[in-house]
């Protein structure tokens, strides 16, 4: 199989219970994939078994031609991006700012870019003027745009995103597709979702899952 | 192992082997204590081997501290020194152990504690006359304690997708790293309380002074020759202890 991410014959079990079985998979850098199925079908495990969060238990996940087994976390998410469900578990710093910066920071960049791509993102993510705010004390729908500002800042190849426009309104939810829409030219983008509209809207593919397997893989 | 333990029995056990490891200086003593803290965890079915998993991250810890700790006892026949300063003495190095000892007794205990149906320790402490607030303010707290692990870990996954290699950073880095773990714990916890509290109180919590349980304890011949042998066990420590002095 050829393709930005590749997954063959993956099994994955928790608590000895199987979530996912036989997944045969092959993913493409410009090209946005949508996961859609029931609640505990495997689309959450699948998001995370791929960016290496959960380890998988047979077979093999290959990410830009490489083993995910054999690469840390870091490497993995030097890049993919992953939105996590909860945005929750993914805010750490106090400040939105903060947030923001965070990785930029720590991987050396220099100052004036690290402040010049977050004023960037807060007036993409209409953050701006809650650019000093405490990060717990947000809402549900400025949580989630942080931690998708926080993951795009970061630059990622490939985009995971778990569940994107949970939280947020419509006119925020119209934002993120028009931001979708750029994003799609230069990043690969797997969403897990349950939003009918925004798969319709932006799906190259459609993947369905039940009980743990890929039941269904059209290209719309 | 023995099955169907009361939990009143188990807390029992386990004040009196960690109050036993707090008044004991004897490394001696302490062992016997150490041992029958095993001996208990054994027949409680406490699973020894996935508590040595937990510590050995931090194993190196404990040495680093008795090796402190006996550095500034300066009694007893030198082992380590040079010419007038006294490095390592064998006092120190007893105390060292002690200090081992008791570290190791109490992480038994909470392995322990750790074999209870927690509502049903819960239970246990109502009916030894615990205030039920208190005692649904305790089983609130051991439940809380996973989700801080969690916590933690989820964060330590959070900052490394976003391509930070721990080990690759610098000691300052690192620290200021750890401080970042904070912020969704105590953030965290808060928002988990305030939600339990609302849902508690919408579910009528304190509305009335008496409260019925479905749940009821009920001690065996097991549990109370158990209590017995442990204060019986208890008793003759500290008369042996006695002696020695």
């Amino acid at each position: 199989m050829n393709g930005f991410i590749v997954v063959e014959t993956m099994y994955l079990s928790l608590n000895h219970i199987p979530i996912l079985k036989n997944i045969n998979l092959s993913l493409d850098r410009h090209q946005f994939v949508s996961v859609v199925g029931p609640n505990g079908s495997g689309k959450t495990t699948l998001g995370k078994a791929i960016t290496g969060i959960i380890k998988h238990n047979q077979g093999h996940i290959y990410l830009n031609d490489k083993n995910i087994s054999l690469l840390s976390l870091a490497e993995i998410g030097r890049t993919i991006g992953y939105l996590f469900q909860n945005p929750e578990k993914q805010i750490f710093a106090p400040k939105v700012i903060e947030e923001l910066s965070f990785a930029l920071k720590y991987k050396k960049v220099d100052q004036k870019i690290i402040e010049e791509k977050t004023i960037e993102m807060l007036h993409l993510f209409d953050l701006y003027h809650l650019k000093d705010a405490t990060t717990f004390f947000l809402s549900q729908g400025e949580k989630q745009r942080l931690a998708i500002a926080s993951v795009l800042l970061n630059e990622p190849e490939y985009l995971i995103l778990d569940e994107p426009t949970t939280g947020l309104d419509i006119k925020r939810r119209k934002e993120l597709s028009q931001l979708i829409d750029k994003l799609k030219t230069k990043t690969g983008i797997l969403s897990i979702s349950h939003d009918k509209e925004f798969i319709n809207r932006h799906s190259e593919r459609i993947i369905t899952m039940k009980d743990g397997c890929i039941i269904d893989d059209k290209k719309c | 192992m023995i099955k169907n333990v009361d939990p009143r029995t188990k807390l029992a056990s386990v004040i009196c082997i960690s109050t036993l490891a707090i008044i004991f200086q004897n490394p001696l003593i302490l062992m016997a204590v150490l041992f029958a803290g095993v001996f208990l965890a054994k027949i409680f079915g406490a699973n020894l081997l996935m508590l040595i998993k937990r510590i050995r991250h931090i194993l190196f810890l404990f040495i680093v501290i008795i090796f402190i700790q006996s550095l500034f006892v300066k009694t007893g026949t030198v082992l380590i020194g040079f010419e007038n300063i006294r490095i390592l003495t064998s006092e120190g190095l007893i105390r060292g152990i002690g200090y081992l000892m008791r570290i190791l007794i109490i992480l038994i205990s909470g392995a322990i504690l750790s074999t209870c149906d927690m509502r049903k320790l819960i239970q246990g402490l109502i009916q030894m006359k615990l205030p039920y607030d208190i005692a649904f303010m305790t089983s609130l707290g051991i439940k809380f304690l996973p989700l801080f692990v969690e916590e933690i870990k989820d964060t330590m996954i959070a900052i490394q997708l976003r391509g930070i290699d721990i080990n690759q950073l610098s000691l300052r880095e690192r620290l200021e790293i750890v401080s970042y773990l904070f912020t969704p714990i105590i953030a965290g916890t808060l928002n988990k309380s305030k939600k339990l509290s609302l849902s508690v109180e919408c579910r009528g919590f304190r509305a009335y002074d008496r409260r019925t349980s479905i749940t009821k304890l009920k001690m065996s011949f097991t549990d109370y020759l158990m209590i017995s042998s442990s204060l019986l066990f208890s008793v003759g420590l500290i008369m042996i202890d006695k002696i020695l002095v």
